[in-house]
């Protein structure tokens, strides 16, 4: 029991980091990335609705989808769960707590579409019925550990970019050129850690 | 029952119930949000050059739309703009005297006594190095941190000497907090005719170090008769920008020194402004 | 204390071409006709004038006084009228203002101040008082008021008196004269600061490469019961923070004063104007300055009258053999260029130095390539390299994040860097940025 939950723990944040094995969020990773500030901020809120997407997608499939064999309605239900929650938490958080709101918030609508919140849930619906993963409690840590993942690689990233900014860099490779070569590169670093788990 | 209209039940119940509390939530935590706000930062310019002593457009909108700062204060929009947003928010516009940047010397590197330097090209750098390269203690050090200060590619390093173009100068006074010799001041645009010289030195002096300085002989104040064009300051000759003086008043006064100059014949060549 | 002085992590070891003068005794500059005093030679707030036009002084007689209590007065160089109050061209290249005084020869005394015999048994309180009055400043450079630094503020105890005789800048020998020739009045001065400070001992550091200077002062030293303490040659080691390291093993903290270890550090130079001060009488009006460098044709160490024009010390050094490339106040790494021979010796400088053209290097800079040896050579152990890319990209928010303020502009960054990169200037610029946003702040 434990050391499953150790495998998803390490195998989500380091083996099959959702950003640089895995390819998803790509959007967020480049788009948020210029400031270790934004990045912070991005990946509380990645965090915070990855770990709530994940357990709620999880109850609606094992308790609504699978008894009413609705399995192929996973990806709709899910997108929909999600968007519905990422703006329920907005409009709460813009009320509740507006320093958050004006860290986190601007972050917030565009998780609706960070890729990463919908394949971790789609994830966490297509694993093996015996696995912990399918059951709701480790269904959210496999999301919460995922995103932390995404924050790890969004924070080591933007790092590199604010040292990248101070760098001389040749006039073709200004911009996102050097920012996906470096990307790559971190990419192939994070292959180091495959066969961990 | 067919599985396709569990589907559709399902989903639709999802869909509704899902919609039925996001209404409501958002109905019992509504917070007020001032829709003028994001409509007055689009009739901005969005430079976010800070001419206004606000953060950015954004911020300066939300203290227009609070009152707080009136939209003239902006100074980049044209004279149509601040009345759009004026009336778009139902206040009055005050008309506002458009002013433009003045570099106030004529040095350039023909006309000057400079000693080598090589450290970091950068006006501010080069004031630790001995006050920088010039021979004038109050010129132009012509590294331009003035146009790399200015958003708006209005600033011209020409021969070691900033020369400010007034058709694309928006008057968001960057260039004036970046130059260290304090030489750039902001003039209100109709005035043409100007001193070239900021230096309260002895006419001596400068002429020692510079042959475009202001050497106040005078003429230009007696040329300009009982108007009161001129201003002496000291050892210096400045332009009442309160009444500010023709271009015929060059010609009549004949400035021994060319420091007194019309500004399109300061600034005359095919710049086309930098691109930023 | 440790008979083997610790080794401060960096520095670097230029030529160091003190024997160009380091064996010319200290000869007496002639009177001149006039001499021009700079009215700011403190760091602080500048004095406030008490003489004006056409005034009578006489030798030693006061002509502004201190403006404040980080601020110290000034004092007549020579007896004379006061000709004109005017701006000259000032050792930063800003004009500054000055007090020009026609000499008229006579070179007679005002005698401001009673000497204090028995300075043993005075009161501290008293003889700080006279250290402020006789205007003196710390003579190795920095020209900061001696007065502050032996006014450690309550709850701040002083136990480590340090002279500082390391004189580390390559060509300046003007320290290292005074120590041969005056060894007694240094140790003397050394006793009157450790009396100030309530100390019964102080500590002389001598760099290695004078070991003449070092057997002068241990002959002495007993007399007072002060310590000689030789030092590794290594630049800066002359440097505040390094010299207290070096004998001490204290390190000072960065934005800490040496006070805040314990320590107070005074020139040598500066205890021997104390002791013209309290023993004789006399404020600081003149000073030993190496006049040196490879264009001239008599290089030497000379006690000038502050106010002495930098072009009557180039002549009394026999004048050039070549059109030199550079003129400094100071010693290479650290003095500052000049741009004129107006400028006038001032009670902190050390040093006037030509540099001949196949000394100095005109390289344009070029980009980082990143080797560490600016890493390797800083005394203060920040980043060199990094900082100097995060100013280039105006990024003072994270040159200050990377300690440029611990930075003391020793400039062995500068001098060891294979690009030729302007190192040193950019931290200046971005202490001064920092300064002014931090100011802006409140």
């Amino acid at each position: 029991m434990l050391s499953e939950f150790l495998v998803i723990t390490v195998g989500a944040i380091l083996v099959n980091n959702f950003v640089l094995s895995k390819f998803l969020g790509i959007c967020p990773f480049l788009g948020v990335s210029k400031k270790l500030d934004t990045a912070l901020g991005m990946s509380g809120a990645v965090v915070f609705v990855m770990t709530l997407a994940s357990l709620v997608s999880s109850l609606i499939n094992t308790f609504l989808l699978v008894p009413m064999k609705l399995e192929f309605l996973q990806t709709l239900v899910f997108i929909v769960v999600i968007a519905s929650l990422v703006q329920l938490v907005e409009i709460m958080l813009q009320k509740l707590s507006a320093k958050l709101y004006d860290s986190l918030g601007i972050f917030l609508p565009l998780i609706t579409t960070n890729c990463a919140v919908l394949g971790c849930v789609v994830l966490n619906a297509k694993s093996a019925p015996e696995s912990i993963q399918s059951t709701w409690y480790g269904a959210t840590i496999y999301g919460f550990c995922s995103a932390l993942g995404f924050a790890l690689a969004l924070i080591l990233f933007s790092s590199l970019r604010e040292k990248l900014d101070l760098a001389d860099v040749p006039e073709a490779f200004e911009g996102t050129a050097i920012s996906l070569v470096t990307a790559g590169i971190l990419a192939m670093a994070f292959l180091g850690f495959s066969g961990l788990v | 029952m067919s599985i396709a209209v569990i589907a559709i039940i399902a989903v639709g119940i999802l869909g509704a119930l899902l919609g039925i509390i996001i209404g409501v939530v958002a109905k019992v935590f509504a917070v007020e949000i001032d829709e003028r706000i994001e409509r007055v930062g689009e009739l901005l310019p969005g430079a976010n050059c800070g001419g206004c002593g606000y953060a950015g457009c954004a911020d300066f909108a939300k203290a227009v739309v609070s009152e707080a700062a009136s939209p003239d204060q902006c100074p980049v929009c044209s004279k149509e703009d601040i009345v759009t947003i004026a009336d778009y928010l139902g206040i009055s516009a005050e008309e506002k005297e458009k002013r433009v940047a003045l570099v106030r010397c004529s040095g350039d590197i023909p006309n000057t006594v400079r000693s080598l330097y090589n450290g970091v090209r950068d006006c501010r750098s080069a004031v630790l190095v001995a006050g920088g390269a010039k021979g004038c203690d109050y010129g132009c050090l012509g590294f331009g941190s003035c146009a790399e200060a200015c958003p708006f590619g209005a600033i011209e390093m020409r021969k070691g000497l900033a020369v400010v173009h007034k058709d694309l100068c928006v008057g968001c006074e960057n260039c004036v907090a970046a130059c260290p010799k304090n030489l750039i001041i902001m003039v209100p645009e109709a005035a043409t005719t100007h001193v070239y010289c900021n230096s309260p030195e002895k006419g001596a002096a400068k002429r020692a170090v510079c042959k475009t300085a202001c050497i106040a002989c005078r003429k230009c104040v007696k040329a300009s008769g009982e108007e009161d064009h001129m201003l002496v300051d000291g050892f210096l000759i400045r332009t009442n920008y309160e009444n500010p003086p023709g271009p015929e008043l060059v010609e009549a006064a004949a400035c021994p020194t060319t420091a007194l100059r019309v500004d399109s014949a300061h600034s005359a060549d095919a710049y086309q402004g930098a691109s930023k | 204390m440790s008979d083997k002085p610790r080794k401060f992590k960096g520095g670097v070891h230029p030529d160091d071409s003190k024997a160009l003068s380091s064996h010319k005794a200290i000869q007496e500059a002639p009177l001149l006709d006039c001499y021009k005093v700079i009215m700011h030679q403190n760091i602080g707030a500048p004095p406030e004038l008490v003489v004006k036009k056409g005034d009578v002084v006489k030798k030693g007689a006061l002509l502004a006084k201190a403006g404040g209590f980080v601020s110290v007065p000034l004092h007549a160089p020579t007896s004379g009228t006061v000709k004109s109050i005017d701006k000259i061209p000032g050792p930063t290249g800003i004009s500054v203002p000055c007090i020009e005084i026609t000499a008229d020869g006579e070179d007679e005394w005002a005698s401001p101040f009673e000497p204090i015999a028995d300075w043993k048994n005075a009161e501290p309180a008293v003889l700080k008082q006279r250290v402020w009055d006789a205007g003196i400043v710390g003579m190795g450079g920095a020209g900061f008021p001696a007065h502050v630094k032996l006014s450690p503020p309550e709850g701040k105890k002083i136990d480590t008196l340090i002279l500082n005789g390391a004189e580390c800048e390559p060509y300046l020998t003007a320290d290292h004269r005074l120590m041969l020739e005056q060894a007694e009045e240094v140790v003397l001065g050394a006793a009157i600061l450790a009396r100030i400070l309530g100390l019964k001992t102080a500590v002389i550091g001598v760099e290695n490469n004078k070991p003449d200077a070092i057997e002068a002062m241990n002959k002495v030293a007993g007399k007072h019961n002060i310590q000689v303490q030789a030092l590794p040659v290594n630049y800066p080691q002359g440097a505040e923070k390094q010299l207290i390291y070096a004998i001490t093993g204290r390190e000072v903290p960065v934005g800490k004063l040496p006070m805040d270890v314990g320590c107070v550090v005074q020139n040598v130079a500066s205890a021997v104007a104390v002791v013209d001060a309290v023993v004789k009488g006399i404020p600081s009006i003149e000073r030993v300055t190496t006049v040196t460098g490879k264009p001239l044709v008599n290089p030497g160490n000379w006690k000038f009258r502050i106010g002495t024009p930098i072009s009557k010390a180039l002549e009394l050094a026999g004048g050039i053999t070549e059109q030199p490339a550079k003129l400094l106040l100071g010693g290479p790494m650290m003095g500052i260029a000049q741009s004129s021979l107006n400028v006038t010796v001032m009670k902190n400088t050390s040093g006037i130095l030509l540099i001949s053209n196949d000394e100095v290097s005109q390289y344009t800079s070029e980009p980082c390539i990143r080797c560490g040896r600016c890493v390797d050579c800083c005394p203060m152990q920040i980043l060199p390299a990094t900082i100097s890319q995060a100013v280039e990209n105006k990024r003072f928010d994270w040159a200050e994040k990377l300690n440029v303020m611990a930075c003391i502009e020793c400039g062995s960054c500068s001098y060891s860097c294979p690009s030729h990169r302007p190192l040193n200037q950019q931290f200046k610029r971005a202490k001064v940025e920092i300064q002014a946003g931090l100011r802006k702040k409140g």
